[in-house]
């Protein structure tokens, strides 16, 4: 029994990654990969401006982040965090990109809400050279991210009714609230953000769909780079992007090792300043709300030009608005991809939920470290490894160009995205309404499916949702296993925006967005509690 | 119908929890096991009523009524729990926490034994309120009667009265022993708190997993 309950989960989804991880070893052999990889002329570059947007953006999307924590910690616009964060981590990071891109281009809504005059403004903004659009454009998308984490370790718990105390006692003790933030709350969570860091940093520095529409091109970033030689007919290039993809790995490594052991050296000098004494520091009341009203601003309005833009074939500068309204873009959205990318999201999600349901009902709390470990090392590595993995292990066995090939390397990263997000509520759930239920005649299955699932309902259906969410929004892992034999949404929208056709790239990447928004609804209506 | 334990031991690892304990508990009495919170009385329970922890290694034997109850899932024993919280389903009605243990029969006839264990516990027309909007000690009346309307053989009854408020504790007492003692069955308590003792009832004392009768 409960051997069995770890199966599916160790089958389809354990087995799959780590043989695919597996398959990166011959490559890591290859002298004449990596003879090419190191005579490639753009290596260099690419690597500086991979590391950079990386860095840029986790830098710049932490400080936003923490400005809106210490800004609103403990004050009545708390709450409304959570909802800036829910709406932006809904939207597909590609979608996201598409509506940003066309809001900062110069001929975009922003210069026409700002700038006007009679010709766009001659800025360079999308495809800028240092990669700076992307960078912020990625900081603005991982805010909501980040926000999710850290409201996660500051809202809900023990924990989080420990810090509000602590702050409380601070305040006894001579704190203003910001003092008392600075000293009492940042440490503790500046250490739990430290994994969401990572994903984000190793997310930025290796994305390639985002990189596709807002990078930069002469060089691009090493993701581009790399990401056209694996989709290259050579083999002999495949070989060099899966040492690219190696090479670029190891400097994360490395960088993230850098970072650690100074920040290791650092821990004394940074500690005596929480013990310095009480300080009347501010809170960041102003900026927190006004960093809020810009993130918002810039997530509406994204999508806001999508809208636009999708029913716009023509859009003559400086008009707020088009002359005339047309729906012909969304006619070609009802198309294959859209049903393809709805059902095997759909199974990839629900089978995930069912694959991390059996294995935690089977499984001690104890083994959760092993399933947990390998979901988080799923997410931190460069997906191009992953999925490039995943590719070589496929191809022999015929599962490239397959939906069952398809729909396993879906499943990869939602399952551990799932498995994260449900071993908190599923291990932190009063096992004694289990044991009443039974000890009033329920068998097992009727204590679960009656009592526990139902009670469990909110965080299934958010698991489900964001399960949902993140397969739908996979574009590395598709195009590779896809080999050209079908075409998701994502794939769609990044061919798409590379083209001219502009009311069919915001309409597919608004096509893009609104199912896991409805998804996210829907787990929130369906999800609410009988009573409240 | 006594409730007999023979032999009982529990381990955990190289931890003796409760060294091997004889007892039997006649119908309608209420034995009270005493001992300090991790003297495993709780753990006792569990094993007692099928739902020991798979950490945990037990031996020995319990039967009610002489019928043995080793390997027998928790739902098949037809034995009551009350826990120190009232456990209340909170996605129930309070009609709907009292028939989920109720055995099967005609729907008029289960629906008028609720509305009979309602006005036993003193809370007539309560059945379609969510458990959250009654009382503490209401909720810990309800809890008791969806144990007994289950129809159980015995109970086992965890720190019963822990959590409520001092004035509501003597009357859920009387409460909880006079409705056991009612319908005859062997009930085993396992408490820290002397005054819940049931007047002129056997008293227990668990130390360093033996037991010491007083």
């Amino acid at each position: 029994m409960t051997r069995l309950g770890a199966a599916p989960l160790l089958l389809f989804w354990a087995l799959p990654l780590l043989a695919g991880l597996a398959m990166l070893l011959p490559a890591a052999g290859d002298s004449e990969a990596w003879r090419m990889a190191l005579a490639h002329p753009q290596l260099w570059p690419a690597l500086a401006l991979s590391l950079g947007t990386g860095a840029i953006s986790t830098l710049l999307a932490l400080a936003l982040t923490l400005t809106l924590l210490a800004g609103l910690y403990r004050s009545r616009l708390w709450y409304s965090l959570q909802s800036l964060a829910a709406a932006g981590l809904a939207i597909p990071h590609l979608a996201f990109a598409i509506g940003f891109g066309f809001l900062v281009m110069p001929s975009g809504l922003l210069a026409r809400l700002v700038i006007g005059g009679e010709a766009p403004p001659q800025w360079v903004t999308v495809q800028d050279p240092w990669g700076l659009t992307l960078s912020l454009a990625l900081a603005l998308k991982e805010l909501p991210f980040l926000l999710t984490a850290g409201l996660g370790i500051l809202s809900r718990g023990d924990a989080a009714l420990r810090l509000r105390q602590a702050c409380r006692a601070a305040a006894s003790l001579g704190h203003s609230p910001g003092s008392a933030f600075l000293r009492v709350v940042l440490p503790p969570l500046l250490k739990d953000l430290r994994w969401p860091l990572v994903i984000v940093f190793v997310y930025g520095a290796t994305v390639v769909d985002m990189a596709l529409v807002l990078g930069p091109t002469q060089p691009p970033t090493l993701a581009v780079v790399i990401w056209h030689a694996l989709n290259d007919v050579d083999t002999a290039m495949n070989g060099m992007g899966l040492a690219m993809v190696l090479l670029l790995t190891a400097a994360l490594a490395l960088l993230l090792g850098g970072v650690a052991l100074v920040l290791r050296q650092a821990h004394g000098p940074l500690h005596r300043l929480l013990t310095v004494g009480p300080s009347s520091l501010r809170a960041p009341r102003g900026l927190a709300a006004l960093v809020g009203a810009f993130a918002l601003a810039i997530l509406v309005l994204a999508m806001v030009v999508l809208v636009i833009l999708s029913l716009a074939p023509r859009w003559p500068y400086p008009a707020l608005l088009p002359p005339a309204a047309d729906g012909a873009a969304w006619m070609k959205v009802t198309a294959a991809p859209l049903w393809l990318s709805l059902t095997l999201s759909l199974a990839a999600a629900i089978t995930a939920v069912m694959l991390a349901m059996m294995w935690f009902e089977t499984q001690a709390p104890s083994r959760d470290r092993w399933v947990i470990g390998l979901a988080l090392v799923a997410l931190a590595l460069p997906q191009m490894a992953s999925a490039g993995g995943q590719y070589r292990l496929f191809l022999p066995l015929g599962l490239t160009g397959t939906l069952a090939g398809l729909f396993l390397a879906h499943l990869t990263p939602v399952a551990a995205y799932v498995l994260i997000v449900l071993a908190g509520p599923w291990r932190s759930f009063d096992g004694r309404y289990v044991a009443a239920g039974r000890a009033l005649s329920a068998s097992r299955m009727r204590a679960l499916l009656a009592v526990k699932l139902p009670l469990l309902k909110a965080p299934l259906l958010t698991a489900a949702a964001i399960g949902f969410a993140v397969s739908i929004a996979q574009y590395v892992p598709a195009q590779l296993i896809a080999a050209g034999r079908f075409s998701t949404l994502p794939m769609e929208a990044v061919t798409l925006a590379a083209g001219g056709n502009r009311a069919l790239t915001a309409a597919f990447a608004l096509a893009l967005a609104a199912p896991p928004l409805i998804a996210f609804l829907a787990a929130a209506l369906l999800g609410r509690p009988r009573w409240r | 119908m006594a409730l007999r334990l023979e032999q009982v031991s529990i381990r955990l690892g190289d931890w003796s929890l409760i060294q091997p304990l004889s007892l039997t508990v006649a119908p309608g009495e209420t034995v009270t096991l005493m001992g300090g919170s991790g003297s495993g009385k709780s753990t006792l329970l569990s094993f007692i009523a099928g739902d020991l922890d798979p950490l945990f290694t037990a031996a020995g034997g319990v039967s009610l009524d002489g019928a043995a109850l080793g390997g027998l899932p928790p739902e098949a024993r037809h034995i009551g729990r009350l826990f120190q919280d009232d456990l209340l389903f909170p996605h129930l009605t309070v009609a709907e926490n009292l028939l989920f243990g109720m055995p099967r029969g005609a729907r008029a006839e289960r629906l008028a034994k609720v509305d009979a264990a309602l006005a036993e516990a003193e809370l007539p027309g309560f059945g379609d309120r969510p458990p959250h909007t009654l009382s503490g000690g209401q909720r810990a009346r309800v809890a008791l009667m969806r144990a007994l309307v289950a129809e159980p053989r015995a109970m086992l009854l965890d720190e019963p009265f822990n959590k409520l408020d001092a004035e509501l504790r003597q009357a859920m007492r009387r409460f909880v022993f006079e409705h056991i003692a009612a319908r005859r069955i062997p009930c085993l308590m396992v408490t820290h708190d002397d005054a819940d003792v049931p007047p002129g009832g056997r008293v227990l004392r668990l130390k360093d997993g033996k037991v010491a009768h007083a």
